[in-house]
């Protein structure tokens, strides 16, 4: 009974995290909601990265990279990608049925002031009469989770025979290269003055009869909520599946799992891409939940903070992981608070990061395997020590024999 | 019908020259003893076998297929398996799901159910299977000694090499290993076997190879080896040094 304890307990936070946006009425609504959804955004990220750093032993430091892949992917894509109804004669089009594929030639930041790209020339002189359409917010989601597997691919080939820190550092500068480039390629990423990008629902959506307009945080919550489910339900099934098995014994050594017949190389590129993608996934969603997309969200600050959310909840877990994300996101929040203490005011807005920097310390001083993964262990794995005691105890046991 | 054929294997790192030509074939459920002082090549040459080292000229071909150019987990699935000098046991990992690693990367048995009970069997036979969901990190030494003999017995291949079994294990889970090596060379699989305890080696091995810096030196009967004037140079002793043949023949 007791090993199921965390099933139960993860059903009933299933439960609490469903209904929550329907019972919860306070002031704060739309600052909780937010709060969720970006917390629920960053249980993806160190989930995904606990699937590829905890179980497979691969220390990426470029996931928050791959984050960006997919965010600006979309970003990208819903930028110079439009349908028309009627050709612009000034852009470059491909017909498709009744429409017009429009590709709208990049200006860099100066759109709005001294120049105007050809999509919005050819409007100005359309009127109200033509109205395009930007393209499908689902199709740039899907889009940057390809595109953050193929870049998962490429980096996981290349650091085939990279180990540790060398791993890590690899993948350090690829998210920095790639920062870097987006910061310089000002024509077309925009450079720091980052990509706006449409809203996750643009018009608003009709839900069992009741209007959602765009700002509305409930149809976002349950968008990102239900990512993470997708990717955790997809992590659990190949946490359990000779899939996890296979990287698991990656991590422990790659030499006896090959020696064991394992393809180690397939399965490193393998968890290389899908963790990726769904780090993708989660950049794409918020980009479009944001509605702006800057070089800033690459920062290895940000890394960092996965990192740690991921550690103190439990690196080798990947449940632990997500909830250690959870959680200190709220906490992160909760510290904004600033206090005075004999006079003295405690700037929390600084401290706050000070405090967050200790428990990291103080966790992977004392507990190694996180705050969480333990006492999912405990009830998982509890019995197991019990269990050894008791057959070394029976008779004809080889102890008993010796 | 098992049949290993190594022809002119050579490895130099950098100028050492580690394997200098070394020829030799397995035909059959032979238990080969392959010994050297140390620096002599035997790990190298172990894992150029294996695939986890290319060999710069030579040729290995296992039951007729060429394995010297594949990688070590196309090795394993061609049929050759091995233990590590060091033991190298997935230490976060259960010790049925050490077990379970080279079994579904073999695919066979066929289900999860067949899986679970050789892998059952496999954790009886080497009186381990109180310990079957520890952690191989909770377990001694020469338990994991055991538990690598135990993932070979799942992985079951034709040529299973054992670097060093005997290394620091008690005296009753070495009858264990010796128990585990009689069985597998029972059921028709070539054993080679390396190992300083020449006691082990004497009494288990039906013929012997011996290496000395990177060249096959003898290979033939152990009583034959034991009296090679090349061999007694070279490994077991000086004729002013008797004590290593006297320790052999009294194995």
């Amino acid at each position: 009974m007791r090993r199921h304890v965390p099933n139960i307990l993860g059903l009933i936070l299933l439960v609490i995290l469903t209904a929550f946006p329907f019972v919860y009425t306070g002031n704060d609504y739309p600052y909780v909601m937010h709060m969720l959804i970006t917390a629920f955004f960053y249980a993806i990220l160190a989930s995904s990265w606990s699937m590829l750093a905890g179980y497979a032993g691969q220390f990426s430091f470029g996931h928050i990279g791959f984050m960006g892949v997919g965010a600006y992917t979309a970003a990208l894509f819903s930028h110079y990608i439009w349908l028309s109804p009627q050709p612009t004669g000034l852009c470059t089009e491909y017909q498709i049925g009744g429409h017009w594929l429009v590709f709208v030639n990049a200006i860099g930041v100066t759109s709005t002031t001294l120049a105007q790209d050809c999509l919005h020339t050819a409007m100005a002189k359309w009127g109200e009469s033509v109205q395009v359409t930007p393209m499908p917010v689902w199709l740039g989601i899907l889009l940057g989770t390809l595109m953050g597997g193929l870049f998962g691919f490429l980096v996981g080939v290349l650091v085939l025979r990279l180990r540790a820190a060398y791993l890590a550092l690899f993948t350090l500068g690829f998210a920095e290269i790639l920062k870097a480039t987006i910061s310089a390629e000002i024509e077309f990423t925009r450079g720091q003055a980052g990509m706006e990008m449409p809203a996750l629902f643009d018009h608003g959506i009709t839900l069992f009869g009741h209007h959602f307009t765009r700002n509305d945080k409930l149809p976002p919550y349950f968008v990102m909520f239900g990512l993470l489910l997708v990717c955790l339900l997809i992590l659990a099934w190949l946490a359990h599946s000779k899939f996890g098995l296979y990287v698991r014994a990656l991590r422990e050594d790659q030499d006896a799992a090959a020696a064991l017949g394992v393809n180690t190389t397939r399965y490193k590129v393998l968890v290389f891409v899908i963790t990726t993608m769904m780090a993708a996934a989660a950049g794409a969603t918020q980009g479009y939940y944001v509605g702006i997309v800057t070089p800033n969200s690459l920062f290895l600050l940000q890394m960092s903070l996965v990192v740690a959310m991921a550690v103190i909840g439990g690196v080798e877990n990947f449940v632990a992981a997500a909830i250690g994300a959870v959680l200190i996101e709220f906490a992160l929040e909760m510290l904004r608070n600033s206090f005075t203490i004999g006079g003295f005011v405690i700037d929390m807005t600084v401290w706050r990061l000070v405090f967050f920097g200790l428990l990291l310390m103080l966790t992977l001083r004392f507990a190694r395997n996180g705050l969480i993964a333990p006492i999912i262990a405990y009830f998982a794995r509890g019995h197991v020590a019990r269990e050894t005691v008791a057959k070394r105890a029976a008779p004809g046991s080889p102890e008993v024999v010796e | 019908m098992i049949h290993l054929s190594v022809r002119n294997l050579q490895k130099r790192f950098g100028g050492n020259h580690v394997l200098k030509g070394v020829s030799f074939e397995v035909n059959g459920p032979e238990l080969i003893g392959l010994i050297g002082p140390n620096g002599a090549g035997k790990t190298t040459l172990t894992n150029v076998l294996d695939g986890a080292i290319t060999p710069n000229s030579g040729t290995v071909y296992l039951n007729g297929e060429r394995i010297d150019q594949l990688q070590p987990f196309e090795v394993a699935r061609a049929g050759l398996g091995r233990t590590f000098q060091v033991t190298r046991s997935f230490r976060r990992m259960s010790v049925l799901e050490n077990l379970y690693v080279p079994a579904l990367a073999m695919g066979r048995p066929g289900n999860r159910h067949e899986m679970q009970e050789k892998a059952m069997g496999v954790l009886e036979f080497l009186t381990m299977d109180h310990l079957r969901n520890e952690y191989a990190q909770a377990l001694s030494g020469g338990q994991q000694k055991l538990l690598e003999l135990g993932r070979l017995l799942m992985l079951d291949p034709d040529v299973v090499i054992l670097d060093e079994p005997f290394a620091g294990v008690h005296p009753r889970l070495m009858e264990i290993i010796y128990a585990y090596i009689r069985r597998v060379n029972e059921e028709g699989k070539a054993i080679i076997i390396i190992s300083h305890q020449m006691d082990s080696i004497f009494s288990l091995s039906q013929r012997l190879l011996v290496l000395n810096f990177g060249d096959l030196i003898a290979d033939g009967p152990p009583d034959d080896v034991k009296r090679d004037p090349a061999v007694i140079e070279a490994y077991l002793g000086t004729d002013e040094d008797e004590d290593a043949v006297p320790r052999a023949e009294g194995a």
